[in-house]
């Protein structure tokens, strides 16, 4: 009796889910990876006697400052690293998740480090019997390489309150990019001070050899996966324009051939970020998705004009050099972790719904796509879809009409909205699918919102937002 | 993160903590047990046996130090640089002079000049680096003995 019931068990266990748990395993031990290398530049500080600081009251301020130092710059080097492209990282986590994380962790990394140097002014002046302001003139006058490690400290300010929602905003994405870069003047900034005064390297002790390691590491990842690979990945598959056709009023298909395209491993789904070497764009890093299955011989792309350069896409020339950053991103059939999947798109954000749904493995049935858009004019690549949707025998649903002028508090055309439609009314069994959602970030957040209203958990729904 | 996974990672992390508690908590005790245990040899006229304790601790320890003077590493500390240098004789720590003390802030010499005896007297009773930090000195303290510490190792003397 309970023999019939495991091989059930087994037969029904999708292979998604399989794939599912090892990517869970993968990215909790990465996660528990960072709780312990926190844990251990503590141990390493504890271990050094820093205990026997906290005997005194100046002691426990310089203790607490330097303890926030340790993990302010560990943290730091863990931030650099989301943001290398690691593919282990993109594997378990997804480009975009890894990057939001990063970005989360911006603001705790410079309250630590902010505290690590208020502390340290605290700690050191009552250690001196000086006031505080006199022994922040003393330590800048006098302390070894403190100079630079305060300018590094400034790098870091601006990098923080550019990348503040508001005031990113305002700027175009080149100039706050290359701003962002300045993190990396800033880490390098803060070493000459931690080699004399804070002694991190000292000779002889552990603490040493896990921070060069950990320099060190975070360097070569760095050097590596953003400019070496991305650089022979151009120069080895040579990615050219091949075709652009205009698909309706400011969206066009880009069509690329390279060599040994098939050596990218590109899953349906996932973007690169494109460079296209022709005047007054060469400047300008795109992240698009593919919106065809990844061929052996091309590559496609569909592009909407929304400022930022991609006004002149349209106007590409035939042969245009193409350098590529990728493939990135987890929206790909890997993400699934069951039968069932739910695609949400809205305008230009079918495709990368359209490459998943035709490299992915998908049984008949087994996918629900949901198109959103104004009126049939903003439906891009329909016929594709259509097409795609047949051949695969997936249902398709298109939801035309605006959205409520009211506070958009809805992902649904306003007449849908008013009636109460929901994500579980249009797909009842959505609780047990995979949902994947692509379009401007606010619309986004709408349908992540009202999957899990509908009691799909947060680790079945994927999503990309183009917005950055 | 998984709730399993989170329970192990705590886990391992206090794990990790306690072990660096422990070293640093061991590395500072022997400095106090061996002054301790020199007390009686400094001048009690009482038992016997408190006397043998005192030869036992400074004795056998010293067996292949070597005799002479010997200079200590150069210290950075966040008030200047310090070294030392060591008279070892007759496989006893004799003497300490210090080659460099902290410079910079207003009070770094008054600092010295208090901590620096205490340091000395107290090494020379222990006949060990391994001493406690005197409270108000810390950076002088730790660059003393850790410079103390160098110079030891270079003459041979395990204390």
């Amino acid at each position: 009796m309970s023999r019939t019931r495991t091989t059930e068990e087994r037969t029904t266990s999708p292979p998604q889910r399989e794939r599912y748990l090892r990517r869970a395993r993968l990215a909790d031990s990465l996660e528990t990876i960072v709780w312990l290398t926190v844990a251990l530049v503590l141990a390493l500080f504890l271990a050094d006697g820093g205990l026997a600081e906290f005997k005194t009251v100046p002691g426990t301020f310089t203790a607490l400052g330097i303890i926030a130092g340790l993990v302010g710059t560990d943290l730091m080097l863990v931030q650099l690293l989301l943001a290398a492209r690691l593919p282990v990282i993109d594997r378990a986590f997804g480009h975009d998740h890894a990057l939001l994380v990063h970005q989360r962790m911006g603001k705790p990394v410079f309250y630590l480090i902010s505290a690590h140097m208020v502390l340290l002014w605290i700690g050191y002046a009552l250690t001196a019997r000086l006031n505080v302001f006199a022994e922040i003139w003393d330590m800048f006058t006098t302390l070894p390489d403190m100079k630079i490690a305060y300018l590094g400290y400034g790098l870091l300010t601006v990098v923080v309150i550019t990348s503040l929602v508001i005031v990113r905003r305002k700027f175009p994405y080149e100039a706050w990019h290359v701003v962002h870069f300045l993190a990396y003047a800033a880490v390098l900034a803060a070493l000459p001070h931690q080699f004399s005064t804070g002694q991190l390297f000292a000779d002889g002790t552990w603490a040493r050899y896990y921070w060069l390691a950990l320099y060190f590491g975070v360097a070569a990842a760095l050097l590596v996966y953003r400019f070496i690979v991305p650089m022979l990945r151009t120069l080895r598959h040579d990615l050219r324009v091949s075709n652009v056709v205009a698909e309706a009023p400011g969206v066009y298909s880009i069509e690329m051939t390279g060599r040994s395209l098939a050596d990218l491993r590109v899953r349906g789904g996932q973007f690169f970020i494109w460079r296209f070497w022709s005047r007054g764009l060469w400047w300008h890093a795109h992240p698009f998705s593919l919106s065809a299955a990844p061929g052996i011989l091309r590559l496609k792309v569909t592009v909407r004009e929304l400022g930022g350069g991609t006004s002149e896409l349209g106007a590409l020339r035939i042969g245009t050099r193409v350098s590529i950053e990728g493939p990135y991103g987890l929206f790909t059939d890997r993400a699934r972790t069951t039968r069932r999947a739910v695609a949400v798109a809205a305008g230009i954000g079918i495709t990368p719904i359209i490459s998943l749904l035709e490299q992915g493995d998908f049984a008949p049935g087994e996918m629900t796509v949901i198109v959103r858009a104004p009126d049939e004019k903003g439906l891009y690549l329909h016929q594709e879809l259509q097409k795609l949707c047949i051949k695969k025998s997936a249902a398709l649903c298109v939801l035309l009409g605006r959205r409520p002028k009211k506070g958009h508090d809805s992902w649904l055309p306003a007449r849908d909205a008013s009636r109460h439609v929901s994500l579980s009314t249009i797909v009842p069994e959505v609780r047990d699918a995979d949902v994947f959602v692509c379009g401007p970030r606010g619309w986004t957040d709408l349908v992540v919102e009202d999957a899990k209203q509908a009691g799909v958990p947060k680790f079945r729904i994927h999503y990309e937002r183009f917005s950055w | 993160m998984r709730a399993r996974s989170a329970v192990l990672a705590s886990l391992a992390s206090a794990a990790i903590l306690l072990i660096g508690w422990q070293a640093g908590s061991e590395a500072s005790t022997p400095g106090g047990t061996t002054a301790d245990a020199t007390t009686p040899g400094a001048g009690t006229p009482s038992g016997s046996t408190g006397s043998t304790a005192a030869g036992k601790s400074a004795g056998p320890p010293a067996a292949g130090a070597k005799d002479g003077t010997f200079d200590g590493r150069q210290i950075r500390t966040r008030y200047g640089t310090m070294q030392v240098r060591t008279t070892i004789a007759g496989g006893k720590i004799t003497d300490i002079v210090p080659l460099k003390l902290t410079d910079v802030g207003s009070l770094s010499g008054e600092i010295d000049r208090q901590a620096v005896p205490m340091l000395r007297s107290e090494v020379l009773s222990s006949q060990s680096a391994k001493v406690h930090t005197i409270a108000g000195a810390t950076y002088t303290s730790q660059g003393y003995l850790s410079s103390l510490q160098a110079a030891l190792d270079a003459a041979n003397f395990k204390g």
